[in-house]
């Protein structure tokens, strides 16, 4: 009997644990804790801790399969390729658009953006970051020359007190909820925006509970009255920042004084000075956000408003200080890094820089569209209103029919695709509509990197098989790429040649190559073979920006796209569960976490839930202007009172064919967070 | 010929064993012999996985393996019983040598009076343990105190109550006492462990007590069971091992060494129960800690008490399903199903996901219900006081017999 750990790094989260993967005679069979990652130090949640579960899943696709009059049909890896050959050999490039995956390794990613650049010489390339944290790239780049967590995980434990908006980290990213209750036991003061009393929001010594949209209200007045106070911190704004005077003025305006913005927020004057002082007497504040901030159509304002309360207050570059984005998936921030964005080459390197471009046509071989392509929402957009512009899609381990706003817009432009291939582990909602179904490994099948929120870049290691003929996700791009005639270019044999040809070409990754990566990881920038990694960005100085200072904005509170009215006069607002991960493709399919949460729900205001006579549990109708959906009421005091929240991992009960596709202007990303709705309540049979 | 109840010096005959091995590598010379011997047919041990810091489970079935496992290890904090029950179907079909620290020679026997391990088919060699430290904070431990990077260690032992690494030049021992005055030094339940020799395994071997020229280059061995005296004098007939007959005086200090750790887990207890508070002040606390629940199941995954196919922490008409932080009935539960029988392991707070003291809790409860009900659990095949009743073969026991399990326990 063969029986073996192999320590890997988890799939769901961008919280990067590690885990062991049992195995008995050559199959996953469990999970073990590994107690040497710093990240989690031997210690799981729920989904880590199920993460065998959906590995061997009867369902897993095992053989290319290929449509054949509406029927798909088991086909080998010859026949898939060539067929995708032909038909992707027909369009020219910017007909066509890639998704990549923040599931995969940064060498899938890696591999898929150098394709689409290469091979299918088209700019159109993007990931579901569009969807979460691209208002975080896009934001702190602006203001901080660096799209990324400023800090580590870890030194969180070591803050005086944690500013929270937006972030439902106990269930969303348990282990680094962990590291900020170490902070409480330690005497931190821990704060809590939210408009939903989550699991986080009930450890908080301080909750604020703002409407849905007004974090930029909320934020301006703050800074407002810590201005007033005099406690902004004047050295750190003199000597590190650009802008500070109309930054000043925007947010001095009487709009923004405590009276005014309370009103706006509902939070209570009295709270918003509290959390001032409390920010005021710590040592050191560590603002913490996820997608609460950055699903809005002021995503990259709202982004940057937390990075100026950081920098008003000086609590920046220091362990237990910063912005600490919490990014969605495993490695949303490696395919990112790995350049799987429209906008940048690996290590974002921008695809308008000639330099850049030059630099990856030399190592490559090829040309390189230089040329900004189009982001998700823009190519979903274009199949629906302008299929004669966009014909091919080329889709990694996304599933957008479930994640995308609007469902039924992306319907119509799934339908709209000429030739959709789809690169996956399970046959998903959005596989129905491929041409091609190729079946690809999964984590526990691969070795490979994938790179967390604190930009640690960590090792993937192969446990077992992959069921049938599936392959690597890297390899199906390699092999395909030679089909169509370019194998000199994709002639990798392992992951580590390829993450060794990123490193090279990638400044950030610089020092990095795939022997170096051990069980701690390493944390970008490293830039030379002798470097030990960064904990925390910017202590020095922003590199990234022109003179080396970050920079304030003046920026304006705006509305939701969709504000409440007669017709439509509830809020509704989206999430996860601890449970569940995205669209549920692996989540549910594992058994321990599908028996606890097997299904959606609506969270409804105890009032709200009184005056519409309507019962916990009760299935009701949730519309929006787009369509409607069904769950059952989850009646709670625990969100505010005209405002509702929906998950949305399941499939039968679709939030998203209701929520608003409007986006942020400059990142794209689609205000999931808020958007109107009425409720109705179905007749009895 | 050793006996049940004999006490020897032992060391393995093999020059490579006696080097690379603890203590003459006598532990290492047994477990080959037993594999060599047919007398087992698998080995499950810890290894160094990553590095020194990582102890990994290894089952080990080729007898040239055997020195993969040599040495040991005290930033290893793994249970191994329960891996027995999850992955090796109780060694009810096959033969297994296991190594075991005094929580893991516990958790072997709730779990074998469970009927999830049959005892029958395990040859256990019990491993004196003074304790062990959580590698992350060993880690930070060797940096903040030792002042010495923890990846330039490459030996660490747990000698005359120091904690003592080796390292690139060098090596540095800093008192226990010291190391968790400062929070640092063994788990927390470790300190409070009385369970330093494990007498109900086969052979329980140590270091304590070797004295003389062997100091050092020999175990000191215990026989506990006719199983154990087997594989002892098989091994030493086949040459695998030598003995010779215990120095009187290091019986001596071996009887004082487990005396002073016992002292010291009485001071332990003392202290940490304390901190709990009595009655309500400590409920109050409890319910604090555990409202960071996330309800990850890991207390309940790792707990070598646990076993049931149905967990009532499952029933959605006990524990709603789904809830985060879970209502406080999922730890009632578990304090009423597990308590009279915690054997004080730790893993239940070690990988707690929220730092939760739920060993601490269990424990104090266990010490409480110990005196009430004179049950001890771990030491040996004596059912626990809430053992699972099938309630018709209880009421045929009454009828029968006039008596049955439930009452004679309140008598």
């Amino acid at each position: 009997m063969e029986f073996k750990y192999v320590p890997t790094t988890c799939p769901f989260c961008g919280t990067g644990c590690s885990f062991n993967l049992v195995v008995k005679d050559g199959k996953v069979v469990g999970t073990a804790p590994f107690h040497r990652s710093p990240v989690n130090e031997g210690k799981v949640c729920q989904k880590g801790a199920n993460a065998n579960e959906f590995v061997n899943a009867h369902d897993r696709i095992k053989t290319p399969l290929i449509k054949k009059d509406g029927k798909f049909v088991e086909a080998t890896w010859e026949e898939a390729y060539k067929l995708i050959a032909s038909k992707l050999g027909q369009y020219s490039g910017e007909q066509i658009a890639v998704i990549g995956s923040a599931r995969a390794s940064n060498e899938d990613n890696y591999a898929l953006q150098k394709f689409a650049r290469c091979v299918m010489q088209t700019p159109n390339i993007d990931h579901c970051a569009r969807l979460c944290h691209a208002s975080t790239v896009e934001g702190l780049t602006q203001i901080f020359g660096s799209g990324a967590m400023t800090n580590s995980i870890s030194d969180l434990a070591d803050t005086n007190c944690a500013f929270i908006i937006g972030s439902n980290n106990f269930e969303a990213h348990p282990l680094i909820g962990r590291r900020i209750m170490q902070a409480k036991a330690n005497g931190a003061k821990i704060i809590v925006c939210d408009p939903r009393r989550t699991a986080t929001a009930k450890q908080a010594d301080l909750y604020i509970q703002q409407n849905s949209g007004t974090d930029i209200a909320l934020l301006n007045g703050m800074m407002q009255y810590i201005i007033k106070n005099g406690w902004e911190n004047k050295e750190f704004i003199q000597n590190r920042t650009l802008g500070y005077e109309e930054f000043k003025a925007c947010v001095m305006q009487d709009k923004y004084s405590l009276e005014n913005v309370s009103k706006v927020t509902g939070v209570p004057a009295e709270d918003i000075k509290t959390a001032c002082e409390w920010i005021h007497e710590a040592d050191k504040t560590a603002a913490v956000y996820s997608l609460g901030v950055t699903q809005h159509i002021v995503g990259v304002d709202n982004v940057c408003s937390v990075g100026f309360l950081q920098m008003l207050t000086g609590n920046m570059g220091k362990p237990g200080t910063g912005v600490n984005a919490l990014r969605g998936q495993n490695n949303v921030q490696g395919a990112c890094d790995m350049g799987a964005l429209p906008d940048s080459l690996p290590g974002y390197q921008k695809v308008s820089d000639a330099a850049a471009v030059k630099k990856f046509e030399d190592a490559w071989g090829c040309k390189v569209p230089a040329k900004v392509g189009i982001t998700i929402p823009e190519m979903f957009e274009t199949f629906d209103k302008e299929p004669s512009k966009l014909k091919a899609m080329y889709l990694m381990g996304e599933n957008p029919i479930l994640s995308e706003p609007d469902i039924a817009a992306i319907d119509r432009a799934l339908k709209n695709v000429e030739f959709l291939v789809v690169q996956d582990i399970f046959l998903t909602e959005t596989s129905e509509y491929a041409d091609v179904i190729l079946p690809a490994t999964c984590y526990a099948e691969k070795d490979g990197t994938q790179t967390n929120t604190e930009r640690r870049v960590q090792k993937l290691r192969k446990a077992q098989e992959g069921p049938g003929i599936a392959k690597n996700d890297w390899q199906i791009i390699a092999d395909l790429a030679a089909e169509m005639g370019h194998a000199d270019k994709f002639a990798w044999k392992n992951a580590s040649e390829i993450f060794d040809e990123m490193a090279a070409l990638t400044p950030l990754y610089g020092g990095m190559d795939y022997d170096r990566i051990n069980s701690e990881g390493l944390q970008w920038p490293c830039p030379t073979k002798e470097h030990m990694g960064t904990k925390v960005l910017h202590a020095e100085k922003f590199n990234g920006m022109p003179d080396g200072k970050a920079k304030f904005l003046p920026i304006e509170h705006r509305s939701p796209a969709e504000v409440t009215d007669a017709e439509y006069p509830f809020a509704l607002t989206t999430g996860a569960t601890i449970w569940h991960s995205q669209s549920g493709t692996m989540s549910r399919r594992s058994e321990s976490l599908n028996n606890e949460c097997p299904r959606s729900w609506i969270e409804i205001n105890t009032e709200d839930a009184k005056e519409l006579n309507i019962k916990n549990g009760d299935v009701i109708t949730a519309c929006s202007r787009r369509g409607e959906v069904n769950a059952p009421a989850k009646v709670t005091p625990d969100i505010k009172k005209g405002v509702m929240f929906m998950p949305y991992h399941f499939s039968e009960s679709r939030v998203n064919l209701i929520t608003n596709p409007s986006c942020d202007p400059v990142s794209g990303t689609p205000e999931l967070k808020v958007c109107a709705i009425n409720i109705k309540i179905p007749k009895e049979a | 010929m050793a006996a049940k109840g004999d006490m020897v010096y032992a060391w393995s005959t093999n020059e490579d064993m006696l080097a690379k091995g603890e203590c003459g590598g006598a532990v290492t010379a047994l477990l080959k012999y037993a594999l060599e011997s047919k007398m087992v047919d698998g080995v499950l041990t810890v290894k160094k996985g990553v590095d020194l810091y990582d102890a990994q489970p290894v089952f080990i079935t080729d007898p040239a393996d055997i020195a993969k496992a040599a040495g040991s290890l005290h930033c290893g904090t793994l249970l191994l019983p329960k891996l027995i029950k999850k992955y090796f179907n109780g060694a009810k079909d096959m033969k297994i040598a296991i190594t075991l620290k005094g929580c893991d020679a516990m958790a072997m026997y709730e779990l074998a009076k469970r009927n999830q391990i049959n005892l029958d088919n395990v040859l256990m060699i019990g491993l004196n343990c003074g304790g062990s430290v959580e590698p992350g904070m060993a880690r930070e431990m060797i940096e903040k105190k030792y002042g010495v990077n923890p990846d330039d260690v490459h030996k660490e032992e747990i000698d005359k109550g120091q904690f003592i690494i080796e390292y690139e030049g060098g090596e540095k021992g800093i008192a226990m006492d010291e190391l968790e005055e400062e929070g640092y030094g063994r788990r927390l339940n470790c300190q409070r462990c009385k369970l330093k020799i494990p007498r109900q395994t086969d052979l329980a071997c140590g270091n304590w007590g070797v004295i003389g020229p062997k100091a050092g280059k020999a175990t000191f061995v215990e026989v506990c069971s006719d199983k154990g005296a087997e594989l002892l004098n098989k091994a030493e007939k086949a040459q695998a091992i030598a003995t010779e007959p215990p120095i009187p005086k290091g019986l001596e200090i071996r009887g004082k060494i487990e005396k002073s750790m016992f002292r010291l887990a009485d001071k332990a207890r003392a202290h940490q129960f304390g901190a709990l508070g009595d009655g309500e002040a400590r409920l109050k606390f409890i319910l604090d800690e555990t409202s960071r629940c996330i309800k990850c199941y890991q207390c309940i995954e790792n707990c070598p008490i646990c076993y049931c196919e149905e967990c009532s922490t499952k029933k959605s008409h006990l524990v709603a399903h789904g809830q985060v932080p879970p209502p406080f009935m999922f730890h009632l539960i578990r304090y009423s199903h597990i308590a009279d029988s915690c054997i004080n392991c730790g893993q239940c707070q070690e990988l707690c996901a929220m730092d939760i003291p739920n060993s601490l809790f269990m424990h104090a409860l266990q010490v409480e219900m110990e005196k009430m009900f004179g049950f001890t659990p771990g030491i040996n095949m004596d059912l626990p006081v809430l053992a699972l009743v099938e309630e018709k073969t209880e009421r045929a026991r009454l009828s029968s017999t006039g008596t049955d399990q439930i009452f004679n326990i309140f008598k």
